[in-house]
């Protein structure tokens, strides 16, 4: 057993775990944070898409071991104070979830664009989700819905 | 199962002494964790973390040569203002790897050790006449890229070696290049075939030299030495880019036999090959 202390959505966490185990075990199954899907398994599907440390990663593919000392915002870490996210807004008003089971991954892949590209062109935002797979929306509510979160976090500003 | 995790080359060599054929090495993750699900996969004894180890992380020049650490992301290398200016084909080869999450985790050296013969990064990395350091007991030693894969999925590494770095000289001024890689889909595609040339032409259009690097065409990487011949002294035209081309699926032919992909592959590394020679040498296709 290996020691893994990191921080996830702002609260530290310390666990006792097998070298083997991936991040997404770790978030699941060690600390019961489900909202970070299991789909494919092999880095194809982006259901289980987290942000580590500013970069969106498959934490399916990320040893747990390599997540000690990093800094990690899952789904559960993207609202504040009861309040969505602009982007998780906006994918409710352009019906951009259907079964949801994307939706997790889609969301932080969105606002993990718009924290480094506020202002993203339709091709930036297709570059930017086509490692989450959607099987039901047919992309186009998603897209227009980071544009919609975009618009409305400009004028924010 | 032993977890190691060296945090700088010292530390990283003293590992070496005791690994085996059941020692894991772990860079991005991105290709191991599939692996590891796989019903053949034998678990490993020990893993060595190489995520923490300094020196493999950096990219720089030094004495006219640009190098590469074995850790770097293939976003890392995207972002370099350095190999974007120097060596943009192989900025354009990381960039069309995976999706953006791989992109994130998965590292240079990892692409090359996992020696899939469809690997992005290596035509661009042959065409570039790189070489690749590796680290064992003794010490550290070049290895040319040519020399370094055996087989499919086979380089010449050793159980108690690691590679920690590529090296290659910047590409001179006046000197085109390019990188095609055809998929089934645009984004997060395993490559087919990719291509990547580097091309040098005086101002009357004759080429002076060309380096030619095909993916998925050969059981083990080469450049088409056959087409580079042909081409060397020639004029920059259509005609001449698709005898290349030509040159190159005979070759590949001559070395795999007639398979049942040949009748896709011929017609289709032939065209490659012009379209990726046209575009290192800044030319649209016609």
């Amino acid at each position: 057993m290996i020691t893994v202390s990191l921080t996830i959505n702002k609260k530290e966490y310390t666990c006792e775990i097998d070298p083997q185990t991936t991040l997404l075990e770790l978030l699941r199954e060690h600390l019961g944070l489900t909202g970070t899907k299991r789909g494919c398994e092999i880095g194809e599907c982006g259901a289980c898409t987290v942000i580590m440390d500013g970069l969106t990663v498959n934490s399916c593919l990320v040893p747990a071991f390599q997540a000690d000392g990093s800094d990690i915002t899952t789904i559960e870490g993207i609202a504040s104070n009861g309040k969505l996210h602009p982007v998780q807004e906006a994918f409710l008003e352009y019906d951009a979830v259907h079964c949801g089971f994307c939706t997790p991954g889609m969301v932080l892949s969105a606002v993990n664009l718009l924290d480094n590209n506020p202002q993203p062109s339709q091709e930036d935002i297709r570059r930017a989700l086509a490692g989450n797979l959607c099987r039901c929306t047919g992309y186009q509510q998603i897209f227009d819905a980071v544009q919609a979160a975009s618009k409305k976090m400009k004028s924010k500003r | 199962m032993n977890y190691l995790r060296p945090k700088n080359l010292t530390e990283l060599t003293r590992t070496l002494s005791d690994a085996s054929a059941a020692t894991q090495f772990v860079a991005g993750g991105t290709d191991v964790l599939v692996e590891s699900r796989q019903p053949y996969f034998s678990k490993p004894q020990t893993l060595i973390d190489l995520s923490r180890v300094d020196e493999l992380k950096s990219i720089s020049e030094t004495n006219g040569l640009i190098r590469i650490g074995a850790m770097a992301t293939h976003s890392e290398i995207i972002a370099q203002p350095l190999i974007q200016r120097q060596a943009p084909l192989l900025a354009q080869a990381c960039a069309e790897i995976g999706s953006q999450q791989i992109r994130n985790r998965g590292t240079l050296g990892g692409n090359i050790c996992n020696a899939s013969p469809c690997a992005d990064t290596v035509p661009p990395l042959l065409a570039l006449d790189a070489q690749v350091e590796v680290l064992n007991e003794q010490g550290l030693r070049r290895v040319a890229m040519q020399e370094f894969f055996v087989k499919p999925y086979q380089t010449v590494l050793q159980k108690n070696e690691v590679l920690t770095a590529v090296y290659f000289p910047p590409l001179p001024d006046g000197y085109g290049s390019a990188f095609y890689k055809l998929g089934r889909r645009k984004a997060l595609a395993i490559s087919r075939i990719n291509m990547a040339a580097v091309l040098k032409t005086n101002h009357h259009g004759i080429i002076e030299e060309v380096r030619l690097a095909p993916g998925s065409v050969f059981p083990v990487w080469k450049r088409v030495a056959a087409a580079e011949r042909f081409l060397t002294g020639k004029k920059i035209t259509d005609q001449n880019f698709m005898q290349a081309g030509q040159i190159t699926a005979q070759e590949m032919i001559k070395i795999s036999g007639r398979r049942w992909s040949t009748p896709y592959k011929e017609p289709v590394v032939a065209a490659l090959v012009k379209r990726v020679l046209l575009m290192a040498a800044g030319l649209e296709e016609q």
